[in-house]
């Protein structure tokens, strides 16, 4: 909280509705998977100046290792930065109340009639394209650990174990994360 | 469907696996399916595909909206609303919680030592993810080459995934898939 105050003391309080705004067109650019890391760094460190490369870093990397949609706990975090739990809560409301009544009626409307062959066939098209993204989004996020041999033997493990061997998530997640965290433990001790 | 303890079934499970989603919704969608089509049999395994590529189309929060789709074919508007809150609510309250924490062990060592182990099992659970909904879009293997074409656009190039959504959606119309 003091530290709020003091970012209050240096500039004037961003208000409630910008971050509002802000999130809002996040939510509304950052179509498809992984777009919204994009735009809340463009919006929230290029254009407003409400909160630098580092800390934006320090928040992705935050969301990174909690649960949930990342890009929504981005969200939270700017706003709770910037107001606290009424910015948390506005930022929220931007990200999500909007878009999600437009995109529910969207839908709704289109699988209503995915019955019919024309659009059964589109979404299967894009069914098969964003599948695709998905694969290259956790590709391409594993790729700064690509020197490290344990790391691309987790995630081959991880990949192996749900695809092919069809473990629940759980199981696989609990095994697997403690495991590759003591390693990374023992690799750190030996580093130093 | 009919069952009256089929939504609080869902949102209680979309409240368990949002709370251990790691990495993003898309790491628990395989588990998703497997309760949704294959325990209890809401929907079918291509309407569960559609609504993935539905919302994989849509600009906005794309997982909360999956989820409210699922959630509508089960309960109608109240189950979407239920999902939605299902799908974001716990998460939300956590990363509030965690951000307040952040700044106070910002440079502990043990943060960058649990991300390194962290990270990479998360990634192999995210591609898992895309290569289960391929498994259920791609019943050709034409859809196969659009799936690896779209997975080595997305690597190779910086082009913006909406015209890979379109060109998906567009070789998907003239039936070619």
């Amino acid at each position: 909280m003091t530290e709020i105050a003091q970012r209050q003391d240096l500039q004037p309080a961003v208000p409630l509705a910008a971050l509002f705004t802000a999130f809002l067109a996040v939510s509304l650019c950052g179509a498809g998977g992984g777009g919204g890391i994009v735009w809340a760094r463009r919006i929230a460190v290029e254009k407003r100046h409400w909160i630098s490369d580092r800390e934006f870093a320090d928040i992705v990397s935050l969301c990174q290792f909690m649960p949930g949609p990342n890009i929504v706990g981005i969200a939270v975090c700017i706003g709770a930065k910037l107001r606290g739990a009424i910015g948390t809560f506005a930022a929220l409301c931007g990200f999500l109340v909007i878009p999600w009544a437009i995109g529910l009626s969207l839908g709704l409307l289109c699988l209503e009639y995915a019955h019919l062959p024309v659009l059964g066939n589109i979404l299967r098209g894009i069914a098969a394209t964003a599948a695709g993204l998905l694969i290259a989004t956790g590709i391409r996020l594993l790729l700064p650990h690509r020197r490290r041999p344990a790391a691309l033997l987790f995630a081959a493990l991880a990949f192996v174990l749900i695809t092919f061997a069809r473990l629940p998530l759980l199981a696989v997640l609990f095994g697997l994360a403690p495991l590759s965290i003591a390693i990374a433990v023992v690799e750190a001790a030996k580093a130093r | 469907m009919t069952d009256p303890s089929a939504p609080i079934a869902l949102t209680a499970h979309l409240a368990l696996v949002s709370s251990i989603s790691f990495g993003g919704f898309p790491t628990v969608l395989p588990d998703v399916r497997n309760f949704v089509v294959g325990t209890h049999g809401w929907m079918t395994d291509q309407e569960f595909a559609n609504i993935f590529a539905m919302a994989q189309s849509i600009p906005g929060p794309n997982m909360i909206l999956m989820m409210s789709l699922v959630g509508w074919k089960v309960w109608g508007f109240p189950g979407a609303v239920a999902s939605a809150f299902a799908t974001f609510g716990p998460p939300c309250t956590m990363y509030f919680a965690a951000y307040r924490l952040w700044d106070r062990f910002r440079n502990a060592p043990w943060q960058r030592i649990v991300r390194l182990g962290l990270v990479p099992v998360i990634m192999g659970l995210v591609i898992a993810s895309g290569t289960v909904m391929a498994r259920a879009a791609d019943t050709s293997w034409r859809a196969v080459a659009v799936t690896s074409a779209a997975a080595a656009i997305t690597l190779a190039t910086r082009l913006s995934p909406l015209w890979m959504l379109f060109a998906g959606a567009a070789l998907g119309g003239l039936g070619l898939l």
